[in-house]
């Protein structure tokens, strides 16, 4: 008995020491970093900036933002150099997103991600940015509108990005995972700032097309739609320019359910050629002049000319990706790597130079599902 | 050892030879009884005579205050005194004459052994003594103020019956002996308490309560060896199974019908004279979430109340913990704008989130206490002080952060729900904020770990304490975790009700169906 009591607490103490979380610290004695931008240092391979929350007590809750810059030789470097200006180890695990200025994303972003991935207290589900400034900290400065702290909102704008579909919204560890896959390339989100009455805000709109994990490019908001279009990851937004009737102004045609289905077709020696076939329920959000809804002929048309601007902008774009920088950011290779792997390890190694010549067959089929909650537009009297 | 024998000595010294018995001589009888209770006033000793027949000359011996004394005087010395005893009867055979024909009293033995007139007199009862008799009339005379029957403070209903059990342990009898009219009832009483000599007595239902646990029950109490029992918390204490686990194995209830319902699942209940509680075993887990109320309301309202107190125990023991270990080792574990919410209200706040928790906790606990003592009146002014003075003030004052108060009130309000699993919520919840300040969550996790291992060893008369708790099939989880229908609830509980498994044969939904 006496040695079992012995071997119990023996257990009970190492469970304590081997197992136990070491580290009790108070809430109010953290630095909470609510984002991070990087940028190149004037003295310094990097110039870290991070938004810090400040949280004041009292009877209403306040938290403000405050910026602080620090240069080191890596990030890791310029990461503890903060400690000499705070007092305190900064606090990552409510870090919303990284922003990487143009500069460091054109020689390649692995030096910044991988610290970031690999340590323990920083977590990968973090937004990824590239900012369209001239440095990544502008991005950072100023008052937010609708959040005091400014990262918080732009991760905000992400998450409510599915509605508007004019960027993607890429995380931390998808960036890495589909860096490590063959067959596809990355986009991340660009953000630049808008000016209107001297106020300046942070605009996610448009991507930027990495090739491994160096910016090549850019592609502006509406091509991002067709990029979601054919990545099959488009949960909202609307179309509409180029949509019209009867030569008059546009008509709002909101997403509300859209299905992209690729399918790699294999023909002789090797020739592939890709089906993309785009489904679309779009509802009738608004409309300019007074037409009757009920009308069959006038809502075929309308269909059909929804049909002819979808596959004309996602063959556009397409086409652009393809000839001008030549890197599958639609997930092609990734496709064809899955449902056929034979032959892509006959043909996976050259893979970009197949997709400079790839052809894609668009087809899109758009159900138009509703007009609103009213099915009339307003008769304008006499 | 000396010692020891001389306490013996003289724990003797004031009881009554076994063989003795009464002499033929009233005065020299009356002598005894004088002597045995010298220095006790209340010993009253009435002499009287019959004025027809003056060899009757009686006395009456009883405990005041013990008997009903318009009983003693209308039935027994009006009688006697004033009746013809010279015509009426024969006076050859003056006691038997009067046991037979005049004393009116439902019960009347003759007895010649002086212990057991002792024992009548203190019980209550009274002695008649005639001169020229060994032997006495014993006149059952009990009759003493007691409790009317009351709503019980502690099990306040609001759809169900209202009595409750008082301090009398026949009249506790009575109410369970209204409720179950059959003579498969069994009252087996027996006398614990080498000075009180309580009454205790084993109730059970012949048929339906396991023997196995009947004999247990019955070597349990015959193994008891104690000077008093005051009240029936003594016995439960002394028969329970796991004696150092901080959960109750021996169930109690102050409800007749409670009481009742549990001898009709096959349990068996224990009544102590002197106390409205009346115990019942065997005892399990999933007893401390019914409330007889269950029974009573829509079974649906009643599910859901019931998986109010079953989240509110767990809520209770374990939400204090796991906050101190979220707010102190896993903040990202956090919403970013409750992480927010919660450092802001602990700006400036001198103490650690542990060492306010532990506080807070022991704060709310110390005016429980206070206020449960308190008569009305003043238990008001200790509300005040605790909502006012350490609720508000403390905040204010920066000494405690408002979310710390935010959950000692609902882990508080919580653990209020199951009143029986009190005590252990209280224990373990301290446990596991122990744990949680040295571990984090880890630790609760560790120490609930525990608390299971410990649930599920701990048996009470040898039915597993977390019986039902873990099975929603058959009718195991009919009455556990929600409360079925009467009418689909054919079956008594697992075990417990083995004896005689099917309760009813219904086995239609009740009403009929339009066509």
């Amino acid at each position: 008995m006496k040695k079992f009591l012995l071997l119990t607490i023996f257990l009970f103490i190492n469970v304590m020491i081997l197992a136990g979380c070491w580290n009790y610290k108070e809430i109010e004695k953290l630095t909470i970093v609510a984002g991070v931008a990087i940028d190149k240092g004037e003295n310094n391979p990097f110039r870290v900036t991070v938004e810090i929350v400040q949280i004041s007590g009292g009877k209403e809750t306040k938290a403000t933002s405050k910026l602080l810059t620090m240069e080191g030789k890596t990030i890791f470097d310029a990461v503890r150099n903060a400690i000499s200006l705070t007092g305190k180890k900064l606090y990552w695990s409510h870090t919303k997103l990284v922003i990487i200025s143009k500069d460091i994303a054109e020689n390649g972003i692995l030096r910044v991600i991988d610290w970031y991935n690999r340590d323990a207290e920083t977590r990968s589900d973090v937004y990824l940015l590239i900012s369209k400034e001239k440095t990544a900290r502008e991005i950072l400065e100023g008052k937010g509108v609708t959040d005091e702290i400014k990262s918080f909102e732009i991760a905000d704008t992400l998450k409510n990005e599915k509605s508007l579909s004019k960027a993607p919204t890429t995380e931390l560890w998808k960036f890495i995972n589909d860096l490590e896959s063959p067959g596809i390339s990355n986009v991340v989100p660009t953000v630049n700032i808008s000016t209107s009455e001297n106020i300046s805000t942070p605009q996610v709109m448009g991507l930027a097309i990495f090739k491994k994990a160096t910016l090549i490019g850019f592609l502006n908001g509406r091509e991002s739609k067709s990029v979601l279009f054919v990545k099959d990851e488009l949960k909202g937004g609307l179309i509409l320019d180029g949509v019209q009737v009867n030569n008059s102004q546009p008509v709002s045609l909101e997403i509300f359910k859209s299905k992209t289905k690729m399918e790699p077709i294999v023909k002789a020696n090797h020739n592939i050629e890709f089906n993309v076939n785009i489904n679309t329920t779009v509802s009738l959000e608004e409309i300019p002049t007074s037409m009757n809804l009920t009308d069959e002929i006038k809502l075929k048309k309308l269909t059909s000319r929804t049909e002819e601007v979808i596959k004309k902008r996602v063959g556009d774009c397409i086409k652009k990706v393809q000839s001008k920088y030549g890197v599958d950011i639609f997930g092609f290779g990734e496709n064809l790597r899955e449902n056929n792997p034979r032959i892509w390890n006959q043909i996976g190694n050259n893979w970009d130079d197949k997709f400079k010549e790839l052809k894609v067959n668009v087809k899109v089929k758009v159900k138009i599902k509703g007009s609103g909650i009213f099915s009339q537009s307003i008769k304008m009297g006499d | 050892m000396i010692r020891k024998k001389n306490i013996l000595d003289q724990n003797k010294n004031n009881t009554v030879e076994e063989d003795h018995i009464l002499v033929k001589s009233l005065e020299a009888n009356i002598e005894m009884f004088k002597n045995l209770f010298r220095d006790d006033e209340m010993l009253i000793i009435r002499k009287f005579q019959n004025k027809y027949l003056p060899t009757a000359k009686c006395c009456l011996i009883y405990l005041a205050g013990m008997v009903n004394n318009d009983l003693l005087n209308e039935n027994v010395i009006q009688p006697i005194l004033q009746n013809n005893l010279s015509e009426e009867i024969q006076t050859n055979h003056l006691l038997e004459e009067l046991q037979y024909k005049i004393i009116v009293s439902n019960n009347v033995e003759m007895v010649n052994r002086f212990d057991e007139l002792v024992a009548t007199v203190i019980s209550g009862d009274t002695i008649l003594l005639l001169e020229g008799n060994d032997n006495a009339l014993m006149i059952s005379s009990k009759g003493w103020p007691s409790r009317s029957i009351d709503e019980p403070e502690s099990a306040k209903v609001v759809r169900g019956p209202r009595e409750g059990f008082t301090e009398s342990i026949v009249t506790n009898l009575t109410l369970i002996r209204r409720k179950i009219n059959t003579p498969d009832l069994k009252l087996k009483f027996r006398e614990i308490g080498e000075r009180t000599h309580t009454k205790v007595c084993i109730c059970y239902l012949e048929g339906l309560a396991l023997e196995e646990i009947l004999a247990e029950l019955e070597k349990r109490l015959d193994a008891i060896k104690i000077d008093a029992i005051l009240d029936s918390g003594y016995i439960q204490e002394l028969i329970r199974d796991a004696p150092f686990s901080p959960y109750e194995t021996v169930g109690y209830s102050e409800r007749p019908d409670v009481i009742a319902g549990k001898l009709l699942e096959g349990r068996i209940a224990v009544v102590v004279d002197g106390s409205p509680f009346v115990l019942t075993v065997p005892f399990v887990l999933a007893e401390s979430f019914q409330s007889d109320e269950d029974y009573y309301n829509n079974f649906i309202f009643a599910s859901f109340n019931r998986l109010l107190r079953m989240v509110g125990v767990f809520v209770a023991t374990g939400l204090p913990a796991v906050y101190l270990a979220i707010v102190t080792f896993h903040q990202e574990m956090l919403p970013t704008p409750l992480l927010i919410s919660i450092s802001s209200a602990r700006q400036g706040v001198p103490f650690p989130s542990a060492f306010a928790l532990f506080f807070m906790l022991l704060v709310f606990d110390i005016i429980r206490e206070a206020a449960t003592r308190m008569p009305t009146p003043i238990g008001q002014a200790v509300n005040i002080v605790g909502t006012l003075v350490l609720g508000q003030a403390i905040v204010e004052a920066k000494i405690v952060s408002a979310p710390v108060i935010i959950i000692t009130a609902i882990s508080g309000i919580m653990k209020l729900l199951s009143p029986t699993a009190l005590g252990s919520v209280i224990v373990l919840r301290l446990f596991f904020l122990l744990l949680a300040s040295v571990l984090g969550i880890y630790g609760y996790i560790f120490g609930m770990i525990l608390a299971t291992l410990h649930l599920m060893n701990v048996r009470s008369f040898g039915v597993p304490f977390m019986l039902g708790l873990s099975s929603v099939k058959n009718h195991n989880g009919q009455d556990i975790w929600i409360r079925s229908p009467w009418w689909s609830m054919t079956l008594r509980p697992k075990i417990i009700g083995a004896r005689n498994l099917v309760r009813h044969s219904m086995k239609k939904t009740p009403g009929s169906k339009p066509k």
